[in-house]
């Protein structure tokens, strides 16, 4: 069952270092995916709960790509977890 | 059945032949000797388990056992997870675990309960031993932590934990590292050197780079191993060295992703695909492949694809199970994602058949779930369950129903009562009711669309529904309710459902134990036995034996009792050579007997037996039973304190089972303090368990009410005060009309015995003969001694009263006898005498050898050094090697005097 009381997905901004290629979009489950000039790439998309958050963290995790920063977008005033 | 290991994830990865040395940290690991927890911390491709297989191939011939445990996801249930990483610990150590892990299977423990006994086991196991935990981070979680935390809090000097991970585990390191214990191993240190990286690409890899190419290899991959290993696969046979590295160090892209795909690039098209397709393999071996790619070869493959280096891992010695290199099948599931779109659901569709023909039911609903097709997922679950269930698995489907639509589950009725079968076992009761009553609606008008993989099941279905409202009643602690459904279900069972039938005899026997009807008690426990017989069920049978034995003996049946136990013996030790579980609990129950007819070397022998025929002989309650039983023997002896101690024990490892608790070890301990003057916490016990001398009795709590009479009586002797003497009479007066009332003869003659005591002590010992002889008389045909000769020097002088006026009493001059030859305090015997070599072997316990030490001092195995200790303890009463040597103090044996 699905944690729904929350309320609806957040849209998050994750960025990593490195280039992935747009192959990556499936697999971070439909996330778009940017490359930035300065060599890091956003992966940006709704979430649906924290789980799926973690969930997408630990991908990033997996494939050994350093985190540089987890945003939520659409607050007011955004939010920076790291 | 016991449940399937996958074998694989307690084998040492096999090392490459060639590896880099790494001194530097092969130093730092060999330091984990000294302390608690190594952690091996670092994202994915550092070669964490190559660092720490290379360390235990080169510290080898050190004496220790290693133990493996390569985690997988499916890892994070604690039930399974420890069930691999105790069978790890007896892969390493022959039959360490063995007690710890039958508990755990019987899933009737709490974690913590079995991680105590794995320590205590741990703690007799001589040499060091190293668990190394592999990937802990797929298992890691809050279900796991608490039980990692409580191994590591109380784990013996000698056990040391490796763990390997890509994220730190949630244990207290900062307190660990602060403590010096915990030595750590993590991504800085892991990164290759530039000397590593130059030793590597150009001796390993056989690459013959300039310098300058190392160091721009090294600067853009930043020691990351995993990247260079690929970079060294991309330049194989390459002309074009120089431009290749000028295009990879460049660039900002993913270079794990860029490597792959060139090496990739490399491959012949079949080889490619063969990547692709196999990459939702969390385990490759030929066949299985074979039947995902749909073509031929795949065993070739996998051994050319070793060969070449390329991307597998070797899971066995024998090359016949592979997995690839995690980091890498990451990148290859994004080609077949992107790539091959649709066709991800087929390979998963045709792993999961595989799997199911193969019968590695877990792995076809992962990938059947994995598919999408809950149809296939719902029908594997449905024939799975039976199997799940015996072995105690109810998680494992309590996880997989979760994942299939309410829908699907609702249409299959079979499946749904495996659910209900599994929310019983894990405790949620709350919504079986509405459930039972779902299905009970479907078979009334069965739907077009009602779906039934296991026909059997179906068949079982109108029987099975009836024997969970009985175990709903019992749980409800409504008897009447139980007794009823469980006859409906004995109805309604198809004629060869025995185990059914079984299983709810067996639950009218609970409730009408608990309700104190002992003879209907004991004739459904006795159906039950029949219906476990005929399905073959013999480990069962052992289990009833214990309950239909414990009914008899508060009936004041001995002999009947005894026949139980030794009947139930030879079904359990008759099969073919193998001892089946609860053999060694008939041993205990048997010691049981023995004791009360003053047998004490008999009974000691039957403890020791089943400390001999090892713990996976034992049912979950052996270990506080044991005890119990071990502590009667040693109150015989004479030894209040050694008793004690043991029963301190025995509360600290009690299991519960379904039966009625009607001998609570806080109750016998509470009757040893007052046997030893120590009123004051004995009355706190009393006033713990909120009893008075006013209560309402009854059978439940029989034997706690006869324990505060024994303790006010005992007050009353020593300290001559209070009213206590003509409160325990009054309360002694009710227990024994309810005792005759039950027909409960084992309990007539103890309050009778009390009532004696208690008129001696007032000075009325001419009033005290009446009660005493009508006990003996229910006594003798049973051949009772120690319910007469625990009492001491009293009873000592009631029987020679006896005896003055009925001379020709044998009986009754064997007891005065018996009471002549107990020992009134300070034990300084052992009833079954240690042997020379044991003697031997106790002294050595008491220097500071270790186990391989004290082997080759005597010239023995290991294996032999454990029986001798395992015997040593079980005739010291004792169960680790400290308490022995200070036990052998005590009683001043030879061993203790040469030191």
């Amino acid at each position: 069952m699905s944690d729904t009381s929350a309320g609806h997905s957040r849209r998050y901004e994750i960025r990593i270092q490195g280039h992935l290629p747009s192959r990556w979009t499936t697999w971070f489950d439909g996330m778009s995916l940017t490359a930035e000039s300065d060599g890091t790439t956003v992966l940006e998309g709704p979430v649906l709960d924290q789980a799926a958050l973690h969930g997408l963290l630990h991908k990033v995790r997996d494939i050994g790509l350093p985190l540089l920063s987890v945003t939520q977008l659409d607050t007011d005033t955004p939010r920076r977890l790291t | 059945m016991e449940s399937p290991l996958v074998e694989t994830k307690l084998y040492i990865p096999r090392l490459r032949r060639s590896l880099v040395a790494r001194p530097r940290l092969s130093e730092r690991l060999s330091r984990g000797s000294e302390a608690r927890l190594t952690l091996v911390s670092a994202p994915a491709g550092f070669g964490k388990t190559t660092l720490l297989t290379a360390w235990l191939a080169a510290s080898a011939d050190e004496p220790r056992s290693v133990a493996w445990l390569s985690l997988e996801e499916s890892d994070s249930q604690p039930g399974l997870f420890w069930t691999y990483a105790i069978s790890a610990l007896q892969t390493a150590v022959p039959g360490a675990g063995a007690g710890s892990l039958a508990l755990l299977r019987s899933g009737q423990a709490p974690i913590e309960t079995v991680l105590a006994i794995l320590v205590n086991e741990l703690s007799a196991v001589p040499n060091e031993i190293q668990l190394v935990l592999d990937d802990y981070h797929l298992a890691d979680g809050p279900d796991i932590e608490a039980g990692m935390v409580f191994l590591l809090e109380h784990l013996p000097p000698h056990v040391h934990l490796v763990i390997s991970s890509r994220a730190d585990p949630a244990l207290p390191l900062a307190r660990l590292r602060a403590r010096g214990e915990l030595v750590e191993v993590r991504a800085a240190e892991l990164r290759f050197t530039l000397d590593e990286a130059t030793d590597y690409l150009n001796e390993v890899a056989g690459l013959d780079l300039t310098a300058n190419d190392i160091a721009a290899l090294e600067g853009r991959t930043e020691g990351w191993i995993a990247a260079l290993q690929l970079a060294a696969l991309s330049m194989r046979g390459r002309t074009d060295v120089a431009s290749f590295i000028a295009g990879f160090a460049g660039g900002d892209r993913y270079i794990v992703d860029y490597l792959v795909e060139e090496v990739l690039r490399r491959q012949p098209g079949n080889v490619q695909s063969f990547l692709i397709q196999t990459s939702i393999l969390d385990r490759l071996t030929g066949p299985l492949c074979d039947a995902v790619t749909a073509q031929d070869g795949g065993k070739a493959m996998l051994e050319s694809l070793d060969r070449a280096n390329l991307f597998v891992v070797p899971l066995d010695d024998s090359r016949r199970w592979y997995r690839y290199h995690h980091l890498f099948a990451d990148v290859l599931r994004t080609h077949l994602l992107d790539e091959r779109t649709g066709e991800a659901a087929d390979l998963h569709r045709r792993a999961s058949q595989w799997h199911d023909e193969n019968g590695e039911p877990p792995a076809a609903v992962r990938h059947a779930l994995s598919a999408g097709d809950v149809e296939r997922a719902a029908g594997l679950v449905e024939l799975a369950i039976p199997a799940l269930l015996r072995n105690r698995q109810e998680a494992t489907i309590r996880r997989w129903l979760d994942l299939l639509p309410d829908e699907v589950v609702r249409v299959r009725p079979v499946l749904a009562i495996g659910l209900v079968g599994a929310l019983m076992s894990g405790g949620e009761f709350e919504s079986v009711e509405g459930r039972l009553r779902d299905i009970e609606d479907l078979l009334g008008k069965p739907r077009a669309d009602m779906v039934v993989a296991d026909e059997d099941g179906l068949l079982r279905l109108p029987g099975a529904i009836q024997m969970y409202r009985a175990a709903l009643a019992l749980v409800r602690g409504d008897a009447p309710a139980t007794i009823r459904h469980a006859q409906l279900a004995v109805d309604r069972t198809a004629p060869d459902d025995h185990l059914t039938r079984a299983g709810a005899a067996a639950l009218s026997g609970l409730a009408h134990w608990g309700s104190g009807d002992l003879e209907a008690a004991h004739r459904a426990y006795s159906a039950s036995v029949e219906g476990l017989r005929r399905a073959g069920n013999i480990s069962d049978i052992l289990g009833c034996s214990i309950a239909l034995a414990d009914i008899r003996i508060t009936q004041g049946r001995l002999g009947d009792a005894v026949r139980t136990y030794e009947h139930a013996l030879q079904l359990g030790s008759g099969s073919g050579g193998t001892v089946l579980r609860g053999t060694a609990d008939m041993h205990v129950g048997l010691s049981q007997l023995a004791c009360e007819r003053n047998d004490l070397a008999a009974a000691t022998q039957h403890l020791l037996r089943s400390q001999e025929l090892g713990e996976q002989t034992w049912l979950p309650q052996n270990p506080y039973r044991w005890r119990v039983s071990t502590a009667r023997i040693l109150q015989a002896q004479g030894d209040l304190d050694g008793a004690l101690h043991l029963l301190d024990e025995a509360q600290r490892v009690y299991m519960g089972d379904f039966s009625p608790n009607v001998r609570p070890v806080p109750a016998a301990r509470a009757r040893l303090l007052a046997a030893k003057g120590q009123f004051a916490e004995a009355l706190s016990w009393v006033r713990e368990q909120g009893l008075s001398v006013g209560d309402e009795v009854s059978y439940l709590r029989e034997f706690e009410h006869i324990t505060l009479a024994r303790i006010l009586l005992s007050q009353y002797t020593a300290q001559r005060t209070g009213a206590s003497a003509a409160e325990a009479a009054r309360l002694l007066e009710r227990l024994l009309t309810a005792a005759e009332t039950g027909e409960r003869t084992g309990s007539v003659i103890e309050i009778l015995v009390l009532q004696a005591l208690t008129q001696h002590a007032r000075g009325d010992t001419a009033g005290a003969l009446a009660p005493l002889e009508r006990a003996l008389t229910l006594a003798e045909p049973e051949a009772y001694v120690r319910v007469f000769v625990d009492e001491g020097p009293p009873m000592q002088v009631l029987l020679k009263a006896v005896a003055k006026q009925r001379s020709s009493w044998n009986y009754v001059r064997r007891l005065i006898d018996a009471c002549g030859s107990t020992p009134v305090s300070s034990p300084t015997r052992l009833v079954d005498p240690l042997s020379e070599r044991e003697l031997e072997v106790l002294r050595l316990l008491g220097t500071d050898l270790d186990g391989p030490a004290i082997a080759r001092e005597l010239v023995v195995s290991l294996n032999t050094l454990r029986t001798h200790t395992k015997n040593i303890y079980a005739k010291l009463g004792v169960n680790s090697r400290r308490a022995a040597v200070r036990r052998a103090a005590e009683l001043d044996l030879p061993a203790h005097r040469s030191r």
